[in-house]
């Protein structure tokens, strides 16, 4: 392939933008032609990034995707800046990811001071799932998805913001912030309830907070349940609803056999995924160290 | 005379005794046996009829004083002789019991059978419970996959409004810019004639202040 000729063009190029701006620099290449150079020193970066880009060298491609963003700004060309910098976050992703970030923040910072909130807010989302697989720092990307959500919660787009919302939400559960979860639960699925598109999924939201409440305390999740049965009539024939009923008792009585009996009979139906998993286990934990303090 | 008649009794009682004996034999046999002693029954028939005339034709010979008792008895007869051919026909079209058994199994192994059954049955309900249990889990999972379509659907929707309102935004920035434009192009032209009438007019200046200083010489 012509992979590895491309790559020479494209060092080629790079070199030669950067003769030109260089060029540019002096009083006299500013005085007449100085933007002239500098817009196709830009152009050549684009180019020479697009050639790494065909051989597959990322960081290089990113580099030269950062070069083409700065001379942008100085040219007043936000828009193109900003998707310049967008170019090089998608390139270094698959290369370095914390390079990513900084380009990504970059655009961001950009777009939110154009106004374009929706954009930085997908870019936000962007980050976020970077922190999520790549680095996997998820106090990070719960920021960002919060960052996000209230981008989105800005611009109108509610089922975007939900979206990013139920993300932070799963997140925080997982790191045992429960009150920050079941706040978002419980306000997602009172947004949820009326909208005729989107009520079945409501039932969902509302067992996903009484699973954190009862986390952290089994009487507000028998507060809670009665709330939410109150609030909406359909979530107590709903066979989740019967489930957590079944397993307050079950921890009522301390009696862990029928806890794993109920659960079970419950995936026997429709599988548990791995965060319904994780808080019934943890759950489950606090019966049985119930049971430990006892003895 | 009345020997006669005894005879023809005799024989009468004979034969319907008979006559009964294989009516009752005829239900629990089939085929050829079947049909064979359907024959005899019908010919022992016939002759029971013969029988019964020639009785009633000895009856017309006795005095009419020993009549009554002879004719009492001839009734009675009679009456028998329909019976027994009434029960001949039923007996034709019945089914009996032992059939049935030999059709279906033996008398003898009918509890293992009812055992039998009930595995059956029992197998039979597992079967069905378990086919409704699958049912039951395609049926929530359907209605998760409906869930999440739903939301999917809703979300498109706004999407789809969003790029509405930003197209009808971009649609009338469009016209205000081709206005814009138009008055643009406008002042231009202004600007163009203007510069020609003034060139004009400088032109016209020179021209005349050349012409009044070659007067003046």
């Amino acid at each position: 392939m012509d992979n590895s000729g491309k790559e020479k063009e494209a060092i080629q190029l790079m070199a030669d933008a950067d003769k030109k701006v260089k060029s540019s620099g002096s009083f006299l290449g500013g005085m007449f032609g100085g933007n002239h150079k500098v817009e196709e020193a830009c152009e050549m970066y684009a180019r020479a990034a697009n050639m790494f880009k065909m051989a597959k060298n990322w960081s290089a491609a990113g580099n030269a995707f950062c070069q083409a963003a700065r001379l942008h700004m100085q040219l007043q060309n936000k828009h193109d800046s900003a998707t310049s910098y967008v170019d090089a976050g998608n390139a270094f992703k698959k290369a370095d990811p914390h390079e990513a970030i900084k380009c990504l923040n970059a655009a961001i910072d950009i777009y939110t001071d154009m106004g374009r909130f929706t954009i930085a807010a997908k870019h936000h989302i962007t980050i976020a799932e970077v922190y999520e697989s790549e680095l996997v720092d998820i106090e990070k990307a719960i920021a960002h998805y919060e960052q996000a959500a209230d981008y989105y919660k800005g611009e109108e787009s509610n089922s975007s913001a939900n979206k990013c919302l139920l993300k932070v939400a799963s997140y925080s559960a997982q790191l045992e912030q429960y009150p920050k979860a079941i706040e978002i639960y419980e306000q997602v699925g009172t947004n949820t309830m009326d909208n005729p598109l989107l009520k079945y999924s409501a039932k969902e939201y509302f067992f996903k907070a009484s699973l954190c409440h009862f986390i952290v305390d089994e009487l507000n999740a028998k507060i809670a349940i009665e709330k939410y049965e109150e609030m909406f009539p359909a979530f107590s024939d709903s066979r989740e609803c019967k489930l957590m009923k079944k397993l307050l008792e079950a921890h009522e009585e301390q009696n862990a056999e029928a806890f794993t009996e109920a659960v079970k009979e419950f995936d026997s139906i429709s599988r548990l995924d791995q965060w319904h998993t994780t808080m019934l286990l943890r759950i489950k934990k606090t019966i049985q160290g119930d049971e430990g303090d006892l003895k | 005379m009345s020997s006669d008649f005894e005879a023809y009794e005799q024989d009468f009682g004979t034969l319907t005794a008979e006559i009964t004996n294989k009516i009752g034999r005829i239900p629990k046999l089939a085929g050829e046996e079947k049909t064979q002693l359907v024959l005899n029954v019908d010919k022992q028939l016939e002759e029971v009829r013969e029988l019964l005339e020639q009785m009633d034709l000895e009856v017309r010979e006795i005095p009419i004083q020993s009549r009554a008792m002879y004719n009492s008895r001839l009734k009675s007869y009679k009456q028998e002789m329909e019976k027994l051919e009434k029960d001949f026909k039923r007996s034709r079209i019945a089914y009996s019991d032992e059939v049935r058994n030999e059709l279906l199994g033996d008398d003898a192994s009918s509890s293992e059978n009812q055992r039998a059954h009930l595995l059956d049955n029992t197998e039979r309900l597992e079967r069905s419970s378990r086919r409704l249990e699958a049912g039951y889990q395609i049926a929530v999972e359907t209605e998760q996959v409906g869930q999440e379509i739903l939301a999917n659907l809703n979300s498109d929707r706004e999407k789809i409004q969003r790029s509405r309102e930003r197209l009808r935004e971009t649609d009338a920035n469009l016209g205000k810019s081709s206005r814009i434009l138009t008055g643009m192009l406008r002042r231009i032209i202004q600007n163009r004639v203007l510069v020609f009438i003034l060139g004009a007019i400088i032109l016209l200046t020179i021209v005349l202040a050349i012409y009044f200083n070659l007067r003046g010489h």
